[in-house]
This record gives C-alpha cells, sequence and structure tokens, in this order.
C-alpha cells in the first residue's frame, strides 16, 4: 500500500524522481520544537503501545509502522499542549485502524482497546480517524524508508537474488528497529532506506561495503553527507541496541534515559495487568463520559 | 464547506452531484464532487480511503486532474464527502460534439489531436509507472482546457472507492466503447494494456469526430472490433479462444485501419494499429508510445 515502484524500475526514470520530489510531504517535522514539547512523549508513548499491540496480536511489521508514521505525521501538524492518557490511547486506535485499512489486514480493534485500558465508542474512533486524514491532507499512502529498498538494492547490483533478499530483510529490520529513534527524525525516507541497506551490507557482506557506498554515492538524488550523519547515527544506534542486549522489536532501542523520562512522567506508560484491567476501564470510560467529546475536540483546536 | 461557494450543479455523475464552486478566498474555481460516505461499524470505508490516498498521490502529475482537497460534513447526521478537485471548463466529448455538429463544425486540428493524445498518454503512463490502471477511460473522463489546450485525466479509481454500478445516476448506461477484447471476453487477470486500449479508441475518435466501436452490448461491442481488426484466432492471440466469453464469432478479415480515420497520416495509424493489438502483450504501453514517430513533429518541451 505503499508508495511502490518494484514494478517499474529500471532506472531513474520520471517515477522514481516524483518519488524523491514528494517524499518531502511525508516527512514528518518535529524541527523547531522544544525539546519540552508534550508532543515527543505523546509520539514515545504511542510507539511504545503500538510496539504492545503489535507484540500481542503479531500483525505485521509493516502496518505498525505506518500507524506510528501517521501519528508522527499527525503530531508535527497539530498543536498539543498536553499529554493526557485517552489522546494517547485514541491515536493509537484510530492510526491503527487506518493502517489496517490501508493495508487490508484484519485488526481486531476491540481487542487492542481492551488491552491499551480504554475502550472508545465506535463514532469517537471515527472522527479520529478524521482529524487525523485531515492533517494528514488524506495522503495515507506514506512514502516511507521501504519505498525505497527495492530501489536501492538494484543499485547495489549484486547479482544473487537470495543475497539481495536477506539485505533487504535486515535492513527492513533495521528500520523498524530505529522508528522511535528521534535523533533520526531530520533524515529523509530515502536517506534512513540507503542508511539500513548500508548498515545491513556492513553486517552480512562487510567486503563489498565500501562498493555499495560508492555505487550508492553516484545516485544524484542523495546528498551524500546527509546520508554519512544518517549512517552515523544508525551505526551508533546499533551498537548500543547489541551492547544493551535489548531484542530487535520496534522500539526498544529507548536510550536509557528516556525510558526514565518515560517511566517518571506518566505511569500510564505500564500495561494494566489482567485484575485491574476491569478498574481502569470503569474509571476511564467514566472519566470520557463527562467530558469526552470536549476533549476530542481539543485535539482539533489546540 | 463554507469556504466555497456553489455556482451552479454541472453534472449528476455517476458518484453524486457535481458542483461548480468558487473558492471564496482565492477565487478559484473548482469542482465539488459529493458523495455519501456509506460510514457503517468501521468507519471511514477501507475502499474509499485506499482510493483517495491514491488520487492524492497521483494528483502530482500534471496531466491528472488534481484533487485539491478533502471536506468531510455531517448533514442531518447524515456523513458526506466533498472532493474538491480542480475546475476545467469542458471534457473531450462535449469538445468532440461542438466539432461535429453545430455552427463550428469541422474537424479537429492534426496539431491537437496530436498535443491531446500526448498529454493522455503522458498521464497514463504516470498511473502505470505507480501501479495503478484507470479501467474506465472514456472522453468523458478526459478533462479539457479549451484556451490552453490541456488534457487531464479524471475520475481515477472513483470507480473502485464508490463501486461502479451498471447505470449513472442519470440512468445512462455505462459505456463499453472504450472497452479491451479481454476485459469483453471475460479475462481475470488483465493489466495496463487495457488502458491502452481505450486511449487507441479515443484517439480514433478525435480523428473521426465519432466512436469507433460504438457497441451496445458486450456481444455488439465485440462484432464492431472484430469487424474493424479482424476475428482474433489462437496464433495471434494464444489463449484468446479459451477466455470465459468465448463464443464463436463469424471469422472477419482485418480491415485497413486506414480507411477508418482517413485524416490521419500513416505514423498515426501505426499508432493507432499498434494500440489496438488483440494481444495485450503487443499492445504498445504508454511510455513507448510517447517514443512514438507520431510524436516526432511535436513540441515536446512545453509539456
Amino acid at each position: 500500500m505503499e508508495f511502490d515502484l518494484e514494478n517499474s524500475l529500471t532506472g531513474f526514470d520520471a517515477a522514481v524522481s516524483a518519488l524523491f520530489a514528494a517524499e518531502s510531504d511525508h516527512t514528518p517535522s518535529f524541527i523547531g520544537f522544544e525539546s519540552t514539547d508534550v508532543r515527543f512523549s505523546l509520539r514515545r508513548h504511542s510507539l511504545s503501545l503500538i510496539s504492545q499491540a503489535q507484540s500481542s496480536y503479531k500483525f505485521d511489521g509493516y502496518t505498525a509502522y505506518l500507524a506510528g508514521n501517521y501519528i508522527d505525521r499527525f503530531l508535527s501538524e497539530q498543536a498539543v499542549m498536553e499529554n493526557k492518557p485517552w489522546m494517547v490511547r485514541i491515536l493509537v486506535i484510530a492510526s491503527l485502524s487506518l493502517a489496517a485499512k490501508m493495508r487490508n489486514v484484519d485488526l481486531s480493534l476491540s481487542d487492542i482497546q481492551r488491552d491499551v485500558g480504554i475502550i472508545f465508542d465506535a463514532q469517537s474512533i471515527h472522527r479520529m480517524e478524521l482529524l487525523i486524514l485531515d492533517a494528514l491532507k488524506w495522503r495515507l499512502r506514506s512514502i516511507t524508508p521501504f519505498s525505497f529498498l527495492h530501489l536501492f538494492t538494484s543499485v547495489f547490483q549484486l547479482g544473487d537474488s537470495s543475497l539481495t533478499q536477506s539485505l533487504k530483510q535486515r535492513a527492513s529490520d533495521i528500520i523498524f528497529s530505529t522508528q522511535c529513534e528521534i535523533k533520526l527524525f531530520e533524515y529523509k525516507p530515502s536517506v534512513i532506506a540507503v542508511s539500513a541497506l548500508l548498515c545491513a551490507a556492513d553486517e552480512l557482506i562487510p567486503l563489498q561495503f565500501s562498493s555499495c557506498l560508492a555505487a550508492i554515492s553516484e545516485c544524484q538524488y542523495l546528498n551524500k553527507e546527509e546520508l554519512m550523519n544518517a549512517l552515523a547515527v544508525m551505526r551508533e544506534m546499533l551498537i548500543e541496541g547489541r551492547e544493551s542486549t535489548v531484542g530487535s522489536e520496534p522500539c526498544s532501542m529507548l536510550t536509557p534515559q528516556s525510558v526514565l523520562e518515560c517511566e517518571r512522567t506518566s505511569s500510564q506508560c505500564e500495561t494494566p495487568t489482567n485484575q485491574d484491567r476491569d478498574n481502569i476501564n470503569k474509571q476511564r470510560l467514566s472519566d470520557l463520559r463527562d467530558d469526552h467529546t470536549f476533549q476530542i475536540s481539543q485535539v482539533q483546536w489546540c | 464547506m463554507e469556504k466555497y461557494e456553489k455556482l451552479e450543479k454541472v453534472g449528476e455523475g455517476t458518484y453524486g452531484k457535481v458542483y461548480r464552486a468558487k473558492d471564496k478566498a482565492t477565487g478559484q474555481l473548482v469542482a465539488l464532487k459529493k458523495t455519501r460516505l456509506e460510514m457503517d461499524e468501521e468507519g471511514i470505508p477501507p475502499t474509499a480511503l485506499r482510493e483517495i490516498s491514491l488520487l492524492k498521490m497521483l494528483s502530482h502529475s500534471l496531466y491528472i486532474v488534481r484533487l485539491l482537497c478533502v471536506e468531510h460534513i455531517d448533514k442531518n447526521g447524515k456523513p458526506f464527502l466533498y472532493l474538491v478537485f480542480e475546475y476545467l471548463d469542458t471534457d473531450l466529448k462535449k469538445f468532440i460534439d461542438s466539432h461535429r455538429k453545430g455552427p463550428n463544425a469541422r474537424p479537429l486540428p492534426p496539431s491537437l489531436i496530436q498535443s491531446f493524445l500526448y498529454q493522455l498518454c503522458k498521464g497514463v503512463a504516470h498511473c502505470h509507472s505507480h501501479g495503478v490502471l484507470h479501467r474506465d477511460l472514456k472522453p468523458q473522463n478526459l478533462l479539457v482546457d479549451k484556451e490552453k489546450g490541456i488534457l487531464k485525466i479524471a475520475d481515477l479509481g472513483l470507480g473502485r472507492a464508490f463501486t461502479v454500478p451498471m447505470k449513472s445516476y442519470t440512468h445512462e448506461i455505462v459505456t463499453l466503447w472504450y472497452r479491451a477484447p479481454e476485459v469483453l471476453l471475460g479475462s481475470t487477470h488483465y493489466s495496463t494494456a487495457v488502458d491502452m486500449w481505450s486511449v487507441g479508441c479515443i484517439f480514433a475518435e478525435m480523428v473521426r469526430r465519432q466512436a469507433l466501436f460504438p457497441g451496445d452490448s458486450e456481444f455488439q461491442q465485440l462484432l464492431y472490433i472484430f469487424r474493424l481488426v479482424g476475428t482474433p484466432t489462437d496464433k495471434q492471440w494464444p489463449g484468446v479462444t479459451s477466455l470465459r466469453d468465448w463464443h464463436v464469432y463469424p471469422q472477419w478479415e482485418p480491415q485497413n485501419l486506414a480507411s477508418a480515420v482517413p485524416a490521419l497520416g500513416p505514423d498515426g495509424v501505426d499508432l493507432l494499429a499498434n494500440m489496438l493489438k488483440f494481444n495485450p502483450a503487443d499492445r504498445i504501453s504508454a511510455k513507448a508510445a510517447l517514443d512514438h514517430p507520431y510524436f516526432d513533429s511535436l513540441d515536446k518541451s512545453q509539456f
């Protein structure tokens, strides 16, 4: 469902240049936000909820990634003043719902809602969907790093298709695992894609790394300096990730500090245990009944 | 919706009403397509979501009618979507009609036909390079700016977003005239070539000022095609006789295509013949068509 050029590539033709030209429209920009901006913590909580939901319900990584992309783009378009638990949850539910529809994937939203501790009525979710659609200008076919993987692997000219497959696979895993990293935010999807492929090449075919780098540097659409910076950030993250021996699950690469912040700023980071869940449901639902229309519209106007 | 001032209803399209309207802030003319949003328990229907976002993606091209924005409103509790498109003053059907009858009846200038066809192929190539088929190309779906000589493809994907009805709101029967033979014969795997067949029919219609294959049923439609280009054989189009809706047809020999488009030069006839190849695999692609000698005399720098 992404912008996929798999079948059209015989070189850098018009479709490819259109892809590069359009990618900035799909890139969230948090540049200029204060580091204390509440949207950073909203984002962190959202992505970690999505990651939890994904590991519980085993839906595909790309659906989760896409939902994360919608959240990022929504937050970079919308001013949000406060981080309320219900906001994160409805944002996550509506984004997952949109991503699943785009991907034609069946997701049990009611199960996921039960897990995250709030059950919203259908109308609220639909309104939230529309708010996201407006903010994203209905551009749900996101241009993501995945849109570029095929293109750039073909530039490597590895010949061996099983090798190309493993390279793409490893690069995809890297992209999933680094979605949370705020330091990679300023880079365009194409740059993330190339960095991930180069990291993967470095791991899988270290002897060919420099020829891959040379081949990719020829690409007129890439800024080499930007690429080298992104590559350095990504490498560092991968090393940190290995050292802290966390698994390769998305969002497991929060830095120790950001995890602490998360714990400190909100207890909503915790998943409710089974015995708590009913109580929490009741409590949250009554919260919602009081002023939830007002709160939803707050997302829209503040 | 208060951003727009509705000027007049310009049509009752297949999917709902169409208005000409003006953006109050900028004065820009727009076409508003109003469509009922069938919200069920799932909220926004996935097909509408996918197709509108597709349109949004493709409207980067100059040769696709631009979807400016999408507005949703609740009217008496019923959700509606307004798709706001750029406005063009006419469509190719009306444009051809105005050249066929009335006080100004005259052939379309050959250089205009060439330019329109080039723009059409550009737009189709853009869709195809993104893996998107139009599937319903016809002169009514091609909007034209008469003054500037611009042609753009409209109604992309709306067929899938809002389910294709057999009859439109105006009870106009959905036309078969531009439908490729593989579709008429019930092939289940059809591809970009279906659009190129339609492009060929539209090309011929611009030259003739009347439809090339004006069938009124699927069977009739096939007979029209076979009478001109010959009844296809398995040799020419492997597998044709095993297609779902294949019957035994009279055996017609191919006619001289130039006789159907007497005003067209040999390069044009050659391009048309390549667009009307029976075997979809042999039919020219939009991208290849752009490089055909027919366009050699066209100043391509303007596109």
